[in-house]
């Protein structure tokens, strides 16, 4: 099956600055791919070649098996688009926009008017679909954009950071927006900052930071390869050295952060819980609390590009990763 | 999964400019107040005019009547000019709001996507003709007749469709509403520099020698045949033919603008 | 009052620093008329053989008080919208609060529309020069019209900065651009007023502005004459009477309101 994404040495120069530099990735299809990285590291320039909205200054790059330059216009008609801005006219109704945007892709006047009434009444618009666009709410702003993008059933639909500037319940409900698309064979590449939204939705990710890719593959896989997660044990004054002994057998020890616990790296995860359960217990030793903490995609970043994605970790669940440098 | 398109790309295109056109007329119908300064300023400018330099009616060479019935044509082709020119200033807030994008990433052809919008002008362009005419008619104006009314309304909405090409291009190449003024004075220059203000022969020699080969010339002179004397054939190719080579020459460069949006 | 004063200049540094850095913004006000300038010349330049058209040398010797004229006016226009920016961006709010007095704030505005006013006489002029044209009033004639041109500029920002602080909106300010140009067109700027065709030449007799063109035409075309020149400042004082007043009332309205 031909590959719904590739791109080679994909390069794009704005005068003397290169603001991607020799980008390949494949997205196959009924994936979803995330594009992780902070402002300014060309992702939304790699989407603007992607989508025919610019030229590239080197490499290639096919969707949809089509090439963007030399075939554009296949292109577009095979891809669903929802930039950054929010592309609206405030003057138009939500209705009338979808209309638009179905007459743009070809599609007669009927059947227009039948996919935007379903498509208002799937992104919860249908109450709103009367009045202007320029009166809705950022979230309702970008349903409407969602739909509109899906009027012509695209094989690959691209999302220019999604929910940036979105409260965590618009997000919630576009995240689940895009897990339904994908279960109904759409392809999605999606651009994002926040760890999260990588995390929870991507198939696979790629770091992009100063036009480069610095690191690609899945989620976990990137994770694992910085690193395994480790067992956070709480236990009582006395017992540390004992406890310690005992979980250095299971693993590697990790720096302690207070006297109060004991850090072990396990290579299996969850799997390793009990055999360190049984063992402080088999010395008789009480532990306080146990938690297995996960590294995060933000410990993938830091190792990859040497510094922290966000700031202030508003975004992401995890525990670590969330000071500033 | 891909959408199948099931109507012939000439009806798809046909649609196309129709939603765009109709999404233009927005800007007249949903904004309050928004048409009145386009309305308005070719009435202006004729009162004007007609108040300040009627007298120049008395000098030799003069053939006309009145004063009135001179201008007329040029106040109509004037709102022309000011429609296009807006059209150019609407689309280059298209593209500063990141509008255009969603058009670009259709599969909708260059030319049909900038069709929408110089069509929309040079309809929208006889709403100002047509109220200065009003005016004009009680003032003195002589009747141009139907047949001149006809040609003169061709002109108006021919050079409309000049205007927004021109608008466009600019918009297109400077991607910001601040090219306003140069597409303004564009078009004021181009209708102005021609036998706007008095005929041929009474005209200073540098602006006669301007108006010779200004194009536009033919434009005026046909559209104000009604209005002086009797409208004829021969009066009347020289114009159209002047709006179709400005139209084909900025009509392309236009183009080949939004062609070169990406590069 | 030496705050005042200091308050004044720096206003006034800070208007006029706006203006000259955007071109695009200071082009409409010199390129505009400069264009109607060539096209009524080279247009209407005939009606120097119309009897009762006053003695001049050409009809851009004419014309040029009232290409003076429409850039002033563009550039009171200007100064208005620029004030009613300060104000919709709220940095006006800023100045009110501090303790100086109201009028300053009008004043210090108007520095950028004087100078403006200033250099669209000297372009101009400098384009009259060019093509050949003599000013009959010589040196004293030239600076008088140009005097003459900067305070008028000040005067008509006047009253665009009180409908500035009157409404508080850029727009409406801008609006009143072709009301501009009409009631130029209603004066004797761009042609005798006798030989003007009624009811425009009735409104252009009573209207004031056609007071102020006289008295920066007569320099250039016959000479300094004292009374044209009273008249000119008589009607200018008027205006920046009624500046006063209705930036006085702005303000306390503006004040008010909030």
């Amino acid at each position: 099956m031909a590959k719904a994404i590739a791109v080679e040495g994909l390069e794009r120069a704005f005068d003397e600055v290169l603001a991607v530099q020799g980008v390949d990735l494949e997205v196959g299809e009924g994936e979803i791919y995330g594009f992780l990285g902070p402002n300014g590291a060309g992702k939304t320039t790699t989407v603007r070649m992607l989508t025919t909205l610019l030229l590239p200054t080197g490499g290639r790059a096919s969707v949809a098996g089509y090439d963007v330059v030399a075939e554009a216009r296949r292109v577009r008609a095979s891809i669903g688009v929802a930039l950054q801005e929010a592309a609206l006219d405030p003057l138009m109704t939500g209705r009338e926009l979808i209309r638009l945007q179905a007459t743009l892709q070809g599609l007669p006047g009927a059947e227009g008017k039948r996919r935007a009434d379903d498509l208002l009444e799937r992104v919860d618009l249908a109450g709103a679909a009367d009045r202007r666009v320029g009166g809705y709410s950022g979230g309702m702003k970008r349903r409407l954009d969602l739909a509109a993008a899906l009027v012509h059933e695209p094989r690959v639909l691209f999302l220019d950071e999604p929910t940036t500037g979105l409260d965590p319940v618009s997000r919630k409900t576009i995240w689940e927006e895009v897990r339904t698309l994908n279960d109904e064979g759409t392809t999605v590449f999606l651009t994002t900052q926040y760890l999260e939204e990588a995390d929870q939705l991507a198939d696979n990710v790629a770091i992009i930071d100063s036009g480069r890719i610095v690191a690609e593959g899945t989620p976990a896989s990137l994770k694992a390869e910085i690193g395994h997660p480790h067992i956070r044990l709480q236990l009582e004054e006395g017992s540390i050295a004992a406890a310690e002994e005992i979980c250095a057998r299971i693993g590697p020890l990790l720096p302690p952060m207070d006297g109060k616990t004991v850090l072990v790296e396990v290579e299996h995860g969850a799997a390793d819980i009990p055999r360190v359960v049984r063992a402080l217990d088999e010395a008789s030793i009480a532990v306080g609390s146990l938690e297995l903490v996960h590294p995060s995609l933000d410990d993938v970043f830091v190792a990859k590009t040497g510094y922290h994605l966000e700031q202030d970790g508003d975004e992401s669940d995890e525990g670590e990763g969330a000071v500033t440098e | 999964m891909e959408a199948t398109v099931v109507i012939p790309a000439w009806r798809a295109n046909l649609a196309t400019i129709g939603a765009l056109m109709s999404r233009a007329k927005n800007e007249l119908l949903r904004v309050p107040g928004a048409a009145i300064p386009g309305v308005l300023a070719p009435t202006i400018f004729f009162l004007g005019l007609n108040g300040v330099f009627g007298a120049l009616t008395q000098l030799r060479g003069f053939e006309t009547g009145t004063y009135e019935s001179f201008i007329v044509p040029i106040s109509m082709l004037q709102g022309a000019g000011f429609t296009g020119a807006a059209a150019g200033v609407n689309l280059a807030r298209d593209i500063e709001q990141g509008w255009l994008d969603r058009l670009l990433v259709s599969p909708a052809p260059r030319w049909v996507l900038l069709a929408g919008g110089v069509l929309s002008a040079s309809a929208r362009a006889l709403i100002p003709a047509s109220f200065v005419l009003a005016i004009a008619l009680p003032l003195g104006a002589g009747w141009p007749g139907v047949d001149g009314l006809l040609v003169t309304y061709l002109m108006v909405a021919a050079m409309a469709a000049v205007a927004a090409c021109w608008g466009s291009m600019l918009a297109l190449r400077f991607k910001s509403q601040s090219a306003a003024p140069l597409m303004q004075a564009g078009m004021m220059a181009a209708i102005l520099l021609t036998t706007a203000y008095a005929p041929l022969a009474l005209l200073q020699p540098w602006l006669a020698e301007i108006a010779e080969i200004n194009p536009v010339t033919e434009v005026v002179e046909a559209a104000r045949q009604g209005f002086v004397g009797e409208v004829s054939w021969a009066g009347t190719w020289p114009g159209i033919l002047a709006l179709a080579g400005l139209l084909a020459v900025l009509g392309a460069l236009a183009l080949r603008e939004m062609r070169r949006t990406g590069a | 009052m030496a705050t005042n004063l200091r308050v004044v200049r720096a206003l006034g540094m800070r208007s006029i620093r706006q203006t000259f850095r955007r071109p695009q913004l200071m082009a409409p006000i010199i390129v505009f008329p400069t264009l109607l300038l060539a096209i009524q010349t080279g247009g209407a330049g005939g009606a120097v053989d119309l009897p009762g058209f006053p003695p001049v040398q050409s009809f851009l010797q004419f014309m040029l008080a009232g290409a003076m004229m429409q850039s002033l006016m563009l550039a009171g226009n200007s100064g208005g919208i620029a004030l009613a920016v300060d104000i919709e961006m709220g940095f006006t709010d800023r100045l009110f609060a501090a303790p100086i007095s109201r009028y300053t704030i009008v004043l210090g505005r108007l520095a950028g529309t004087a100078a403006l006013g200033l250099l669209s006489a000297l372009w101009f002029f400098a384009i009259g020069l060019i093509f050949g044209t003599e000013i009959e009033g010589g040196i004293p004639g030239a600076l008088l019209a140009i005097a003459l041109v900067t305070v008028t500029a000040m005067a008509v920002g006047g009253l665009g900065a009180a409908i500035a602080l009157r409404t508080g909106s850029a727009s409406v300010v801008q609006g009143l651009f072709p009301l501009v140009l009409v009631v130029l067109f209603l004066s004797s700027a761009f042609f005798p007023v006798d030989l003007m065709i009624e009811p425009a030449k009735t409104i252009a007799e009573y209207n004031p502005l056609s007071l102020i063109v006289e008295g920066v035409r007569e320099p250039i075309i016959s000479g300094i004459d004292a009374s044209d020149t009273a008249n000119a400042l008589l009607a200018i004082a008027g205006i920046v009477v009624l500046g006063l007043v209705l930036s006085a009332r702005a303000l306390r309205h503006r004040l008010r309101v909030g």
